[in-house]
């Protein structure tokens, strides 16, 4: 129903627009001396909302020539949005996103990173997450967060089981994980969403943690010997029965639930999923490691969010930079990343969150972390692919999954 | 009849195009509403679906009949298709068939019969993406409430996993669409028991029917016309179903469990590939159409006798 309504409300607004755009090529950007910017951002948790509607009110005490317009959106709509408002030439001035944000580049849309920020804020930006997100060499996002995955493990659990060390390998992990599934009682040793929520970050860890990755050249490389190494380590993971039942159909989020409820022995997640933890059962026992990977050696996925600008033709550039160095003042930006848990990018902004136990073996793990090569334009596409199919792994042989998902990559490519 | 005049007829002419003309300022709103609700976005999507469009969502241009090639090339689509049709024809013919036991039911005088009446209409009433959640946390096998209730009656041993693989969660979400296509169903039935003459009924007694044969001889073709209402707007309603479907069997891999319309969701979300996506869109929106026609065409409702 309420997908009926908002497909009402859009078509309504398409049409709306259709007739407003007779005036709208003109300069509507500086009429009157004020500068109109739509700013387009995802929603992580409950606190985002709060968070952009404070800044773009204080932002606006200090800059009453600058209207800033703000649009939030779910993960899951974003692309939609996003996709839809530049079909119709509509796109946000400024837009928080994945890496598939700097990938707009390539479709000659973007400002570069240095047009749309001032150089003391460039220089306080590390320049690793910077260059984690080039097209062509170039730099046109600006990092807001950056995070890795670290194993979450459950202390209890492992006492009980008699697991005395977080496991380093993929075979230590097979065996805790058998360890902890033989205590029975509901309780599974390894979460494994491999659902469409989120299952190509999964997929990744257990990839890269293999040595693998998913580019080459800038062709999609998925059906590789090192992936198919690690789909076989899953697919044995699950056929010894030492994960939650139905992985391929398990998402992210209520898995996540079920090792906070204290059900499962180990599981993949982010920072913020601490401060879940503390809210919703603070009594667990848990403990964070580096992900598993093959051999030992440390490696883990990364992933990094950006800013980006859009040049439609309309000079905006300095109204955009005058916000986006509002945005990372040291108390704006450090509370944006206290907000969602995440490690800032900037110097400074690392700074203060060294100072936070919970988040040093994240910040440990960022040098080793691989992040998704999603500024290729396939990357999408494949990404989606992975989400869609990659479950059959459970009831299908994994050169056939693989082999499934390279074709949809390919076909994009 | 003598032959009106030419100067007659289009004097007449003249008067209906005049009273259309009067006619337009009080229609205006609802034209526009329609043109800018209904006509533009399906014209938008028929045009779409003819565009080469990137992922980014700029147009590369003409396509011609590229997008719906791709639609007809994809490997999974025969099983998709099967699957629609055994959505479509079964959620529709059990909402039918239980609407019409349960509208003979509520059509009976019984104390509470207004207060039942009115829980009926709860399933309608609720955001049916609400309600497959509220089952989809049910059915969950590790904190799920009907999932509990079934273990500890003895009816499952361990909790089992409904949404977790194509067959059991695809059943699952049918009887969900059921579930929610009900009260409508009944609804409609009701009113056409309604309207059946208290006279006819008794004359059917007099005769000496037995109550099947009153049922079946005298009321059900009574029933026609409901009939065939709820059974179109049932088969729109279930044919684009997308809430029951993405929630509750969203998260299973593969495309074992999906419908035309879900599928094409799975096209704009996974392949980010609106063209094909509308291609498809056009194709189930033909579909419809089609079978609508041909469902009229056999049972003629509008025919007198």
């Amino acid at each position: 129903m309420k997908r009926v309504i908002k497909a009402v409300a859009v078509a309504a607004v398409a049409a709306l627009g259709l007739a407003a755009c007779g005036d709208d090529s003109g300069g509507s950007g500086s009429e009157g001396g004020t500068t109109e910017l739509e700013l387009l951002v995802p929603i992580y948790g409950d606190l985002t909302k709060p968070y952009w509607e404070d800044l773009v009110e204080a932002f606006h005490k200090e800059n009453s020539d600058i209207k800033v317009t703000l649009e939030t959106q779910s993960w899951d709509e974003i692309y939609t949005v996003l996709t839809t408002k530049i079909q119709n030439n509509r796109a946000p001035d400024i837009l928080e996103l994945d890496a598939a944000g700097p990938a707009y580049a390539a479709e000659d849309l973007l400002y570069k990173a240095e047009e749309i920020v001032s150089p003391e804020t460039l220089a306080d930006i590390e320049k690793s997450f910077v260059d984690s997100a080039l097209i062509d060499g170039v730099a046109y996002g600006l990092p807001t967060v950056a995070s890795t995955r670290a194993l979450f493990y459950n202390k209890d659990l492992f006492t009980q089981a008699g697991v005395t060390a977080p496991p380093k390998t993929w075979d230590e992990l097979l065996d805790a994980a058998k360890k902890i599934s033989a205590l029975g009682g509901g309780v599974h040793g390894y979460g494994m969403p491999l659902g469409s929520e989120e299952a190509q970050a999964e997929t990744s860890i257990f990839a890269y943690g293999a040595g693998g990755t998913w580019e080459s050249d800038g062709k999609m490389t998925i059906d590789t010997p090192e992936a198919k190494e690690a789909l076989t380590f899953m697919k044995k993971m699950i056929d010894e029965g030492v994960t939650q039942p139905n992985p391929g159909a398990t998402d992210r989020t209520p898995l996540l639930d079920v090792f906070i409820q204290g059900k499962i022995g180990m599981i993949q997640g982010l920072p913020p999923i601490v401060g879940q933890i503390n809210e919703k059962n603070p009594d667990l026992q848990w403990e964070i490691a580096p992900s598993p990977t093959k051999d030992g050696s440390p490696s883990t996925l990364g992933v990094a969010d950006y800013f980006v600008g859009f040049d439609k033709g309309e000079d905006k550039q300095e109204a955009i930079a005058k916000f986006l160095d509002f945005f990372y003042q040291q108390d704006n930006y450090v509370k944006f990343n206290d907000n969602e848990q995440f490690i800032p990018a900037t110097k400074s902004g690392a700074e203060a969150a060294s100072a936070k136990p919970e988040l040093k073996i994240f910040l440990e793990s960022l040098p080793d972390a691989k992040f998704y090569p999603a500024t290729n334009p396939a990357w999408a596409e494949t990404s989606g692919a992975f989400k869609s199919l990659v479950g059959q792994i459970e009831t299908k042989p994994v050169d056939e999954v693989l082999s499934q998902i390279q074709a949809k990559a390919d076909a994009t490519g | 009849m003598t032959a009106p005049t030419t100067a007659h007829r289009s004097l007449r002419r003249r008067a209906r195009r005049q009273s259309t003309l009067q006619a337009l300022p009080w229609l205006a709103p609802a034209l526009i509403l329609i043109g800018g609700v209904v006509v533009y976005p399906v014209g938008y999507m028929i045009y779409t679906s003819f565009r080469d469009l990137t992922r980014f969502g700029t147009d590369k241009g003409w396509a011609g009949f590229d997008n719906y090639a791709r639609v007809l090339e994809l490997e999974h689509l025969p099983k998709v298709a099967m699957n629609t049709v055994i959505w479509v024809v079964g959620v529709v013919m059990l909402s039918i068939g239980l609407g019409l036991v349960l509208a003979q039911f509520l059509n009976k005088r019984f104390p509470g019969r207004k207060v039942l009446r009115m829980v009926i209409i709860v399933p309608w009433a609720a955001s049916v993406v609400m309600t497959s959640t509220v089952f989809v946390y049910g059915l969950d096998p590790f904190y799920g409430i009907i999932n509990r209730a079934l273990v500890d009656l003895g009816l499952l041993d361990e909790p089992f996993g409904f949404l977790k693989s194509p067959v059991p969660g695809f059943l699952s979400a049918m009887a969900v669409a059921v579930f929610v296509s009900i009260p409508f169903t009944t609804f409609v039935f009701l009113a056409g028991l309604q309207a059946v003459p208290h006279d006819v009924l008794e004359a059917a007694q007099i005769d000496g029917a037995g109550r099947v044969q009153t049922y079946w001889r005298v009321v059900f073709p009574m029933l026609r016309g409901a009939v065939v209402v709820a059974t179109i707007i049932n088969v729109i309603n279930v044919f684009n179903n997308l809430p029951i479907l993405k929630t509750m069997t969203g998260a299973i891999p593969g495309y074992d469990a999906d419908t035309t319309t879900s599928l094409m969701f799975k096209i704009i979300q996974a392949d980010r590939q609106i063209d094909t996506a509308s291609a498809l869109s056009v194709l189930n929106f033909v579909v419809v159409v089609v079978v609508i026609g041909i469902y009229l065409r056999v049972v003629r409702p509008m025919r007198e006798d």
